[in-house]
């Protein structure tokens, strides 16, 4: 399907909208939703749009050949070049399965960063040490409130202190 | 019963409405591309079930394809469902409390989207609303998550903390001044991002934005709440500031007055004149030019779109028909 703004390039960016109380499909391509301003949106979350693989995945258009698409997820079924070609997960356990192959686009999206934040009922039970991870929200809590009162000597001690505190849970 | 955008809200002469969103997925089901629709009204079934024990009768439940097609659209006009829910109605399941504040999208993207609607800036208030609501449910239902990666979502853009929250924005000043693109890449370097609303993403109808937060992984909810925070109050600063400065010409007040003539006075109008019209008008709001109370005007941002007029009026009406009774309700708010 070609741009329904340039009409030149293949369509990657479906975006769903209401206009005029009417359900419509913009399909545009990688380039002109970017220049529309569509590029920065996610897929969900109110802003509906289905990303195919060079904007989700794009390490994986060039080096997809090489790589081993056919191994699948034993609990869905879902193989890794479905995953590629749609941009989505077929279940959670498709995450440990394809973990080492996800890296590069995960740290793509997410900085290096890991999980901070709520955690389940289930979860705070199996959580080797929520105390740490407690402190480390606590301190960046306070971080933000230095920052915003621009309190900065405050603040640089308090980024010193979580980043020894993050580095030394890593190394654990 | 009113609905949630009838009441009153913080800083509403610029921030028209608050949301955040959490989605979830129940361990030991596949993610929603991978179910099919028995699976997915089964989801819906055990929250039915966990809701109507906890807390009897706050919830509605309504399959999607139980719906007609104008009520559909309304409810993605009043922002409680997204084009996506609506474009495939079998396998999914609305629920909702009735003043629609707090909802569950069930089999959307992720099994859950848990979200919060309040009107005005009320970040924190929202976010409670929805946590409230996750942790009740995640008490019986299992949800998917892990120690790293946090909460496991259909999409590998959204694991985390899994939480989207936006505030849309109305900047009628602040675009009229041309100092949009400017606002939009300065949020993009804090993690958030800023996007029309209605209409075009670069040219949005009534300058209606939206701005939400990007990072859901590494940032507590608190953290990413407390950032779009201070980003939305620093927002509403400038257009304050901007609104002021444009009351100063006499260019600008005579656009003024003729959109307030509009919205006086129009026998027959679409919905993008009129918010055009009523997006001028708040810039009048803050100088006492206009009386209506902010809260009776972004009503109208919701009940005057197309469907949710055919809805209130009991039809499919004609595009002309329409205009007129939008028209004429419009009129008994300004009068
Ligand atoms: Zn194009
Ligand atoms: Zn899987």
């Amino acid at each position: 399907m070609l741009c329904q703004n340039c009409g030149n390039a293949e369509a990657t960016t479906h975006i769903k909208r209401i206009i005029n109380g009417e359900a419509t499909e913009v399909h545009l391509c990688y380039n002109c939703a970017e220049h529309l301003g569509y590029a920065n949106m996610f897929s969900g979350f109110g802003f509906n749009i289905s990303n195919m693989l060079q904007n989700f995945f794009p390490e994986f258009t060039r080096a997809l050949p090489s790589l081993d698409t056919s191994e699948r997820c034993p609990t869905c079924g879902t193989s890794f070049e479905e995953v590629v070609r749609t941009g989505m997960m077929g279940c959670a356990d498709c995450y440990s399965v394809f973990y080492e192959k996800l890296k590069p686009s995960l740290s793509r999206i997410h900085g290096r960063a890991t999980h901070v934040g709520k955690s389940g009922a289930y979860q705070i039970e199996s959580s080797a040490s929520p105390k740490l991870e407690d402190t480390v929200i606590r301190l960046k809590t306070e971080l933000d409130e230095a920052v915003k009162v621009q309190n900065f000597e405050l603040a640089a001690k308090l980024r010193d202190e979580i980043k020894a505190l993050e580095g030394g849970a890593q190394n654990v | 019963m009113s609905k949630w955008y009838q009441l009153q809200g913080a800083e509403n002469d610029v921030v028209i409405s608050t949301k955040v969103s959490i989605a979830r997925n129940v361990k030991g089901y596949n993610f929603t591309v991978k179910l099919n629709s028995e699976e997915k009204y089964e989801i819906a079934d055990k929250i039915d079930e966990i809701l109507d024990k906890k807390l009897p009768g706050k919830f509605v439940s309504t399959p999607m394809n139980e719906v007609g097609r104008d009520l559909q659209i309304s409810l993605a006009e009043c922002n409680l469902v997204s084009p996506e829910f609506i474009s495939f109605a079998e396998g999914r399941t609305l629920v909702t409390t009735e003043d629609e504040s707090l909802s569950i999208m069930v089999c959307e993207e992720d099994h859950l989207k848990i979200q919060s609607l309040l009107p005005g800036l009320e970040l924190e208030k929202a976010y409670e609303l929805s946590n409230t609501l996750d942790t009740l449910l995640d008490e019986d239902l299992e949800f998917a998550f892990d120690k790293k990666l946090g909460y496991l979502t259909q999409c590998p853009t959204n694991i985390g903390t899994a939480m989207r929250a936006s505030v849309t924005l109305q900047l009628p000043a602040l675009s009229m001044r041309g100092q949009i693109p400017r606002l939009a890449s300065m949020v993009s370097k804090l993690g958030l991002v800023l996007t029309g609303a209605y209409g075009e993403a670069d040219n949005p109808v009534g300058s209606l934005f939206q701005l939400s937060n990007q990072v859901t992984l590494g940032i507590s909810e608190e953290a990413a709440i407390e950032n779009l925070k201070s980003i939305s109050l620093s927002i509403v600063d400038q257009e304050r500031i901007t609104r002021n400065e444009l009351m100063n010409s006499l260019k600008f007040q005579d656009i003024l007055w003729r959109s307030i003539g509009t919205l006086k006075n129009a026998r027959v109008i679409s919905f993008g004149e009129f918010m055009e019209a009523l997006a001028i008008a708040k810039v009048g709001i803050s100088n006492g030019e206009i009386k209506v109370p902010c809260e009776r005007m972004n009503e109208l941002i919701f009940t005057m779109q197309p469907a949710t007029l055919n809805v209130r009026f009991g039809q499919s009406l004609d595009r002309q028909v329409r205009d007129v009774k939008r028209a004429e309700a419009i009129r008994k708010i300004f009068e």
